[in-house]
């Protein structure tokens, strides 16, 4: 598991052997894997779905400032005027006390008015611009060390593969929360939230290497015995020249899938992290953050909850459905 | 009273009804209805009856629950059930403020200049093992409680008072101490380094509780106090666990003019949920929210919009001071008209919304809250008609302190306290709308003042310009509200809770008063401190606090107790 | 055997002190990076009016000082032989393992971690339960009526599972379950242990267990559906289907038996991480466990506090690693050859 088990979001569990046997209809068909891939995943439907929703979600978090100025207002305004200090903070209008009209699409947030519509928008963003980015992080530190230490074996591999082991036995998330709640004001040159964004991305992607490194290592020892490697080494090919001309070309279709069903289980990393208080700076809106402000409120109205709630279950769906397709279109046995 | 309660759900008024309610709210006590604010001048349900069980739930944890080492209002509330010290506060709403004897047969005798003064302990009062309480208990009980390495949480009156420089504490300083005199088993005396008229509120101090030295193993003790009042420890007591108090059967009723033994346990649930101990209270299966911060914003709406639930609440002024402070050490605020553009620029009408509106307190413009003697209305920074800050004013000062444009700071808020984080981010918003940027951080409680607010060097080093604060009196009156945050001499470097004011002019004012016999003179010198410190632009203060407070309507014996911040009198509390 | 055993077992305990190590050398730097010196740290055990003195003493006794290797060695010692701590009347031993003395609650840690031990595992023997036996039966039931509504609907449901952070089905839980009917509602958000109360204690943990269990039993549902549709297709189920054993023998025999031993790998390893502190779920639920413990550690900043949540933690998952690799050494002969 490449989290903590109370945030696994997605079991990257597909069997790198089928993703394998993938390669070898190669051959036999006369058609590219990307070819073969494709036309596999353009038959299912709610793999589509799912890509659909994923691009236009990175749309939105690309957009977002647009937006919101075209349909909202500033994530941090207050709008105090909307609600009812007496009343807890509830908002005086809208459907239940949510705060809903025609300015305010999804109301406003209790005691302080903020529009929760940017506010989710704003989140947005920010869970994609951190997933995607540590994942990329785990993605090369894993497959560096995977490819290195299953291809020289050796003390080399005892080494990484012992290393694997200590990350792997670590309650990261723990480790985390203590590392991220510490740093404070300027450091590297950065302040405030580009401050915790990036160090943010580098905790969720170093602490998640781990589980694909092991992978890799896996995948690399396996393919450095077939023949076509055989033949690279007995031609006189250096080991750099095997490594990215020979293997490193066969290992794209299991980084590809284990990438697509990384980035969800991110996502719920920096949601939890957020969740338990250790994300950007108190005015920012995060999913995490919005959910734990609005958690103390559900009696006053679910929608509170509900809004950051399932912006973080549409998206993690979003990227299951589609990482899931194509684990299928790149594997024909797991169908 | 029910038109009343009907007008304030609806929302308005809320000012005037409350006036309303506080002048009436005396004649409920005994009578079977109940309405709001009437526990606030009068006692609910007045029961003599025994037996059932009192249920609290803290949200946190005790800071210790040694005696000699605590410093929280409600914890000097709830500890006076196991614990007597020489005088304590009156047992009914009417002289909740005036100190009566307790342990002592009477208010301490001082000597002529006021640096002496004796106590003669009440014979028969026994610990729960039996032993009877002597003099020398409460001697020994003092001095552990000067050893701040082992008991880094108390106050350090004694400390400060007592003719005892660099005294260590009994387990390092094997000299004893002469500060303190125990002619005999019954006669205590205390020798001052200076006059101090106000000791009897220091022999008030949960310090002040004896410790059989047989039993004390120092830090540990916590695990089990040696009680002295009407319950004990059942069994032993761990830091954040929950605990339960049953009858000290070697208690007596006669040797004690202010607790009573109705209850036959107490029970007290550590580190709850928030909103499990407000839906235990609306359901009756709780009875105290013990640290007394009042009910969650969607209770608070909840309540307000139900009349049947209404009438079991009452919101009560105290001497809490929600307030922030300016580093005066932290550029641009060296130049004090940077420190007074944030003074105008404060949305203090934000900032009361986030501590729950009119029900969450009054907007404050003085340090010294108006129930404390020698308050005097005066407002330095008048911050506009609706509360928003006076920009115009703002701007000005911005201007004469040479940043027109406004600049960058930090504001620290501790981490715990979402109210305080969120009037933070009101005020952010507030100080935003003259060019004045800033970056919220959030800190521990427990560090708060040993490592961030109150660490001198930390604040300069990491420029903390904006600070946010709350003060409650230890003991309501000029000093014991002010002397820890305005005396420029309780600025040690470390744990300070004066966050800034350094104007030796304030240490003389503070002394004359001392010094000052009259009482009503001294209170007025109470008022032209607050004034002096005010003129400094340090504090900002904004919200005299009330707490929105639900009482069960099986609780028995409930009532407002002024003296610890606006909390239920734990002492009298009992169930059914 | 019992060489492959030791030979584990010795790795373990190696894996444990290099973990500790790291773990230790983070904490070390965690203050620094925050700008804290020692004589910050020492701060904090100190008292309101402790001058430069008394703080600069604290400091050189509690070796904070000290280099970290220094500091490092002197935790594994105090972990293995115990230590002493100034209690003010009386030197007060911390029997090993002594994980450090709080700063916070003044205390040894380990009576802390020792007593939220059991409300963690009873959190996770209940839930394990109900995700294991709720996640094979349904991944196996899909996987045998594949492509039918039943495995749709329930790997539809499955997905969804996977997608919903435990925080947030523990908020919605709460409010249509628990408020809404006024069932399972417990004792209030008191944790009643087991022993007291049997039937407050299960009313107070069906939910929790319900939540967690929802999240793990959808990844089981998964993996066992994708493990018994790969299996299905091998020669020797085929054989056995060949051989004319009714279909039931070949499914419980065969085909679930095979399936089974890489999920029980899983399980292990899932559960071991658990026990370190469910975390976000102890949160959710304010269930006074590791994860809980944790969480106030870190928002306190007390550093010994979480140093022994994080070993205690690393400790569960090593010990799980052992027991599922010993395990697998019984069934299969030639791991113990080959590891």
């Amino acid at each position: 598991m490449t989290v903590p088990i109370e945030v696994s979001g997605s079991e990257t569990q597909a069997d790198p052997e089928a993703v394998l046997a993938g390669l070898d209809r190669k051959a036999i068909e006369g058609r590219s894997l990307s070819q073969i891939a494709w036309l596999r995943l353009r038959r299912d439907k709610v793999a589509l779905a799912g890509g659909g929703v994923v691009v236009l979600l990175i749309l939105v978090a690309v957009f977002e400032p647009f937006l919101v100025s075209w349909f909202g207002h500033p994530p941090n305004e207050f709008h105090q005027n909307l609600v009812d200090p007496n009343l807890g903070g509830r908002p005086l209008y809208g459907i239940g006390h949510s705060g809903i009209s025609r300015h305010f699409l999804l109301g406003v947030e209790p005691v302080n008015g903020r529009d929760l519509f940017s506010r989710v928008l704003h989140g947005a963003q920010i869970s994609l611009l951190i997933a995607f980015l540590s994942t990329l992080i785990s993605v090369l530190i894993g497959t560096v060390l995977g490819t290195v230490a299953g291809y020289f074996g050796g003390w080399v591999d005892s080494l990484i593969a012992r290393t694997m082991d200590v990350f792997l036995a670590f309650p990261l998330l723990l480790f985390a929360i203590a590392l991220a709640g510490v740093v404070q004001g300027k450091a590297f040159g950065l302040q405030g939230d580009t401050l915790r964004i990036v160090l943010l991305i580098f905790i969720i992607g170093f602490f998640n290497w781990a589980y694909i490194g092991r992978i890799i290592r896996g995948q690399t020892l396996t393919l450095r015995e077939r023949e076509f490697v055989d033949a690279a080494r007995a031609m006189g090919a250096r080991p750099a020249y095997v490594l990215f001309r020979e293997i490193l070309p066969n290992l794209i279709a299991p980084i590809l899938v284990y990438s697509t069903l990384l980035i969800p289980t991110n996502i719920l990393f920096e949601a939890a992290l957020s969740y338990l208080g250790v994300g950007l700076e108190e005015k920012t809106a995060t999913w995490g953050s919005m959910l734990a402000h609005a958690a103390p409120d559900y009696a006053l109205d679910l929608e509170f909850v509900l809004v950051p709630g399932l912006a973080i279950f549409i998206t993690v769906m979003a990227f299951n459905l589609f990482g899931d397709g194509l684990r299928d279109a790149l594997d024909p046995r797991a169908r | 009273m029910r038109n009343v309660a009907y007008l304030l759900a609806a929302g308005g008024m809320l000012a005037v009804s409350l006036a309303a309610c506080g002048g009436s709210g005396g004649t409920s006590s005994g009578s079977p209805a109940s309405s709001f604010n009437a526990a606030v001048n009068g006692v609910v349900n007045v029961s003599t009856k025994t037996g059932g069980i009192v249920k609290y739930a803290n949200s946190g944890d005790w800071d210790d629950m040694d005696p000699g080492d605590t410093y929280y209002a409600y914890t000097w509330n709830f500890d006076r059930l196991f614990a007597r010290t020489l005088v304590t506060f009156g047992d009914t709403p009417q002289t909740a403020t005036t100190l009566v004897p307790d342990l002592a047969t009477n208010l301490g005798t001082p000597s002529k200049d006021l640096k002496t003064w004796t106590y003669t302990l009440r014979p028969g009062v026994k610990f729960e093992d039996g032993t009877p309480v002597t003099s020398k208990d409460v001697k020994y009980a003092v001095e552990r409680s000067m050893d701040s390495t082992t008991f880094p949480n108390g106050p350090t009156y004694f400390a400060q008072v007592l003719d005892a420089k660099g005294y260590a504490g009994p387990y390092k300083d094997k000299t004893p101490l002469k500060a303190i005199d125990t002619p005999n088993d019954s006669t205590i005396v205390f020798h001052l380094a200076a006059p101090f008229a106000e000791f009897d509120y220091l022999a008030m101090l949960p310090d002040t509780a004896p410790v059989p030295q047989a039993k004390d193993t120092g830090a540990n003790y916590k695990s089990h106090v040696i009680s002295t009042g009407p319950y004990m420890f059942q069994g032993n007591y761990t830091p954040g666990k929950d605990f339960t108090l049953v009858k000290n059967p070697n208690w007596s009723q006669s040797t004690d003019s202010v607790r009573h033994q109705y209850a036959d346990q107490i029970q007290v649930q550590i580190n709850a949920a928030a909103p499990d101990i407000d839906n235990r209270l609306l359901a009756g299966t709780l009875g105290v929210d013990i640290t007394g911060s009042g009910v969650l914003p969607a209770t608070q709406a909840k309540i307000l919009l139900d009349s049947k639930l209404k009438q079991y609440t009452d919101d009560a002024l105290t001497t809490r001071l929600w307030m922030s402070a300016i580093s005066p050490t932290v550029a641009p605020f060296d130049n004090i008209h940077c420190r007074k553009a944030v003074e105008y620029a404060t949305d203090k009408t934000a900032m009361q919304t986030a501590f729950g509106g009119q029900l969450g307190g009054d907007i404050a413009t003085t340090l010294l809250p108006p129930s404390i003697p020698g308050y005097t209305k005066f407002d330095d920074y008048p911050v506009g008609p609706a509360g928003h800050g006076d920009l115009t004013m703002a701007k000005q000062e911005l201007t004469a302190c040479g940043k027109p444009n406004g600049f960058t700071t930090t504001i620290i808020a501790r981490a715990e306290r979402p109210k305080e984080v969120a009037a933070a981010l009101a005020w952010q918003q507030g100080l935003a709308q003259i060019g004045i940027k800033t970056d919220i951080k959030k800190f521990p409680q427990g560090d708060y003042f040993k490592l961030y607010a109150g660490n001198k060097a930390a604040v300069k080093k990491n420029g903390y310009g904006l600070m946010m604060y709350g003060w409650g009196a230890d003991w309501n009156d000029g000093y014991g509200d002010l002397s820890q945050i305005v005396d420029p001499r309780a600025i040690h470097g470390v744990g300070d809770t004066n966050l800034g004011v350094t104007d030796p002019a304030v240490s003389a004012l503070i002394d004359k008063a001392l010094q000052t016999t009259d009482t009503s003179a001294r209170n007025t010198i109470w008022g032209q401190v607050d004034k002096m410190v005010m003129d400094e632009a340090i504090y900002v203060p904004f919200l005299n606090a009330k707490g929105l407070y639900y009482r069960p309507p099986n609780l028995k014996n409930v009532w407002v107790n002024p003296a610890f911040n606006g909390q239920y009198d734990y002492l009298s509390i009992s169930a059914n | 055997m019992v060489a492959f055993i030791i030979r584990r077992l010795f790795a373990a305990v190696l894996l444990v002190l290099v973990i500790a190590f790291v773990t230790y050398a983070i904490f070390f730097l965690v203050p620094q990076v925050a700008g804290l010196t020692p004589y910050d740290l020492a701060a904090r055990y100190v008292g309101k009016t402790a001058n430069p003195a008394t703080i600069h003493a604290r400091m050189v006794k509690l070796h904070l000082n000290q280099p970290f290797i220094v500091q490092y060695f002197d935790f594994i010692r105090d972990l293995v032989f115990g230590a002493h701590y100034d209690a003010g009347a009386e030197q007060s031993y911390c029997p090993p393992p002594c994980f450090g003395y709080s700063f916070v609650y003044q205390t040894p840690v380990w009576p802390q971690l020792a007593s939220r031990i059991p409300v963690t595992l009873e959190l996770a023997a209940g839930a394990s339960v109900l995700w294991l036996v709720g996640g094979v039966t349904i991944g196996v039931i899909s996987a045998l009526r594949r492509g039918r509504p039943v495995d749709r609907v329930s790997m539809g449901i499955a997905l969804a599972g996977v997608s919903l952070p435990v925080f947030f089905t523990a908020i919605l839980s709460q409010s249509q379950i628990r408020d809404r009917f006024q069932i399972f509602t417990g004792a209030g958000g008191q944790w009643v242990p087991m022993h007291t109360d049997p039937m407050q204690w299960l009313s107070n943990m069906i939910l929790p267990w319900l939540t967690l269990a929802f999240l793990q039993a959808a990844l089981y549902a998964r993996l066992t559906r994708a493990g018994m549709l790969e299996t299905m297709g091998e020669d020797y189920i085929r054989t056995a289907r060949a051989k004319g054993l009714p279909e039931r023998t070949v499914i419980a025999r065969h085909a679930l038996r095979a399936t089974m031993v890489p999920i029980i790998t899983i399980f292990g390893l899932d559960l071991g991480t658990l026990l370190g502190g469910a975390v976000l779920t102890e949160t959710a639920w304010t269930l006074p466990g590791l994860g809980q413990y944790a969480i106030l550690s870190i928002g306190d900043n007390d550093l010994p506090a979480v140093l022994g949540v994080v070993m205690v933690g690393a400790i569960f998952i090593v010990v799980a690693n052992l027991v599922v690799d010993v395990l697998y050494a019984v069934a299969d002969p030639r791991v113990r050859l080959a590891g």
